[in-house]
């Protein structure tokens, strides 16, 4: 304001008022450089010491730490090598036991602990193949009660609860065993069929859900000439892999010539004995004669 | 091949979207390779169809093929029908059920050929020992209308049979008694149970939509899950009602599971029930005769839509047991009337 006031009284103002506010501009930052350049240099001198003493300070303490580490980790080194071994022993303890409860599975019927209950596995097997699973979650309450399963619905759970689940828990689970491994092994034979022996078949194989009725008709020998018979399989009891019923006839209506009388004969006893895929593997090995003698 | 008949073929292959076309052409199989190649897949639609219902002609078709391939278009768009389910009950003691497929389709065709002079009936096995059936009804004077088919699906050797609503229910009752009849059950009834996907129906009876089970093999631990709490919040927030979310998401987790819901379109509620109020005035309270109304829920999907009810907050948890027992009691029409 003073200087504003200076400048009236001078009566002109020289250039106008941005020549004006340049000049003002100029004196300030000279007085301002005036004043700072002897300040400037103590200052920093005097930040220059105060760092070079925080350095010496800080590399000192770091000095008298790793001599202290060192010290303490020479006195702790046998302490922590016996923890680690135990921790070891103690997972490797933990693992097998895991082990074991996953081969449990290996038995047929396995289990595992849950909030409410036990989920119960039956792995079903056959002929040494092991087969699919199946779950069935247990809650424990009076009546014990299935919370959820994955029994395929062709498979009379109702009936066998019914029976067993409250009265005989064990034997339920024995029962359902023996329905489900019957289901896979039976299933297992039409399947090898299919896929191993398609060429043998004339025909599609016609089955239902529970393959316990299997109607196909088949040759003995894939080429060439030979005659196909039809054969009708019916499993009746659901807890068999073999079937109950066999039916091997001759597609035409005229009686057989003998040879092949004797055949058809032969094979209907072959499929009351064997597995499905066994009796075409046989005839796969033999071609063209029937060995009498597999008719044990 | 009579007019009829190609009319109905071109109708059938007109309605297949040009990006299924192959696909569906080449499930029918009635159609080789070569003469599916000879035709101009570029032209319009109109063209496309009058040069296959050309070749469909010097296969010498039959009303049988045109039907297999509508069926096909069927499983394809299986959506575009609603489903209903029906459940059948054999007698105590009934013998062991050996099932035969071909057995079945005769004893089944059989019974509506001898009710109905005039009926199609088409078969095509699907996977799992299934059959779909399309039926075309016609009557003593009438002969069968193509274009409004019935259609029904069944698992050999289980009691459930799925039937698209047909606009025709007076033919229902000899549906029914042709497949009680044909796989040797006693009696049929129809469930309180209907959606638009027919596989969710399938999983809701045959029991196969919670799928997973705890075993010693499973890597997931159940109990360190994170209850849909975000990880990645700043440590600066607090949840004031934490515990309260995580028992909303602990009980969800325990009615609904961890698997996908199976797909219902909705709900309904038919209630008799008293009015009941909390004031002891008002005009509809204190009344002998029951209420009648009708509750209904919709949703592309209706059971996620419950399960994420209580955890988004607009409802308490758990939810009524009227909504959370659709899967396991199989139903999605109730009635309640007061006890």
């Amino acid at each position: 304001m003073e200087l504003a006031n200076t400048l009236r009284q001078d009566g002109e103002s020289r250039g106008g008022v941005l020549a004006h506010l340049e000049r003002l501009e100029t004196q300030v930052s000279k007085s301002r450089k005036k004043l700072e350049e002897p300040q400037n240099t103590q200052a920093l001198e005097a930040r220059i010491h105060e760092l070079k003493c925080l350095r010496d300070k800080l590399r000192a303490e770091v000095k008298q730490r790793q001599a202290r580490v060192k010290a303490s980790t020479a006195n702790v080194e046998p302490d922590q090598t016996l923890e680690i071994s135990e921790q070891e022993i103690l997972e490797r303890k933990q693992e097998n036991m895991k082990a074991i409860l996953q081969a449990y599975h290996f038995t047929g019927i396995s289990g595992k602990l849950t909030s409410r209950g036990v989920c119960v596995c039956i792995s079903t097997a056959f002929e040494g193949n092991l087969l699919d699973s199946y779950f069935v979650d247990l809650v424990m309450e009076k009546p014990l009660w299935i919370h959820h399963h994955s029994v395929p619905v062709f498979i009379p759970l109702e009936e066998i609860s019914a029976k067993y689940l409250q009265t005989n828990t064990q034997h339920f689970l024995f029962v359902l065993c023996e329905y489900l491994n019957a289901y896979s092994g039976r299933k297992y034979q039409a399947d090898r069929l299919q896929s191993d022996f398609a060429a043998f078949l004339v025909g599609p194989l016609q089955r239902n859900s529970l393959c316990n009725l299997l109607s196909f008709t088949y040759k003995v020998k894939p080429e060439g000439q030979s005659f196909p018979f039809c054969a009708r399989l019916l499993y009746k009891d659901l807890t068999t892999t073999l079937p109950t019923d066999v039916t091997v006839t001759s597609q035409g209506t005229e009686a057989l010539p003998r040879m092949w009388e004797e055949q058809r004969a032969a094979h209907e006893n072959l499929f009351f004995t064997k597995p499905l895929h066994q009796v075409f593997t046989s005839f796969a090995k033999k071609g063209e004669k029937l060995d009498m003698s597999l008719v044990s | 091949m009579d007019e009829t008949l190609a009319e109905f073929f071109r109708r059938t292959i007109l309605k297949i979207p040009m990006t299924e076309m192959m696909t569906i052409l080449k499930t029918w199989n009635f159609l080789s390779e070569n003469q599916l190649q000879t035709v101009n897949f570029r032209q319009r639609k109109e063209s496309i169809v009058q040069d296959l219902v050309l070749l469909c002609e010097e296969n010498r078709a039959r009303l049988n093929d045109a039907a297999h391939l509508d069926i096909i278009y069927t499983q394809f768009h299986r959506h575009q029908k609603i489903w209903d389910v029906f459940q059948m009950s054999k007698r105590p003691g009934d013998n062991i059920d050996l099932f035969d497929m071909e057995e079945f389709k005769s004893s089944f065709k059989k019974i509506l050929q001898r009710a109905l002079k005039n009926v199609t009936v088409s078969f095509r096995d699907a996977e799992e020992n299934s059959v779909w059936i399309r039926i075309a009804w016609g009557t003593q004077y009438k002969k069968p209308n193509q274009y409004k088919p019935a259609y029904v699906v069944y698992y050999s050797q289980t009691p459930y049979a799925f039937t698209s609503s047909s606009q025709l229910k007076s033919n229902l009752p000899l549906l029914g008694q042709a497949l009680t009849v044909a796989s040797k059950h006693h009696q049929i009834v129809k469930m309180d149970l209907r959606s638009r996907y027919l596989d969710s129906l399938k999983a809701i009876v045959f029991k196969q939509y919670n799928q997973s089970f705890e075993t010693h093999n499973s890597t997931t631990s159940l109990q360190e899950r994170s209850f849909g709490l975000d990880i990645n919040m700043d440590s600066r927030i607090i949840h004031e009602n934490k515990v309260e979310k995580e028992r909303v998401q602990r009980v969800t987790q325990e009615i609904f599971g961890d698997y996908p819901q199976p797909r219902l379109e909705f709900a309904q509620y038919k209630l008799e029930t008293k009015f009941k109020s909390d004031l002891n005035r008002g005009i509809l309270a204190e009344r002998e005769e029951p209420l009648r109304c009708l509750v209904k829920f919709s949703s592309p999907h209706l059971l996620e839509a419950l399960k994420s009810l209580a955890p988004a907050g607009i409802a308490d948890a758990p939810l009524s047991p009227l909504l959370t027992c659709i899967p396991n009691k199989g139903r999605n029409y109730f009635k309640i009337r007061d006890k």
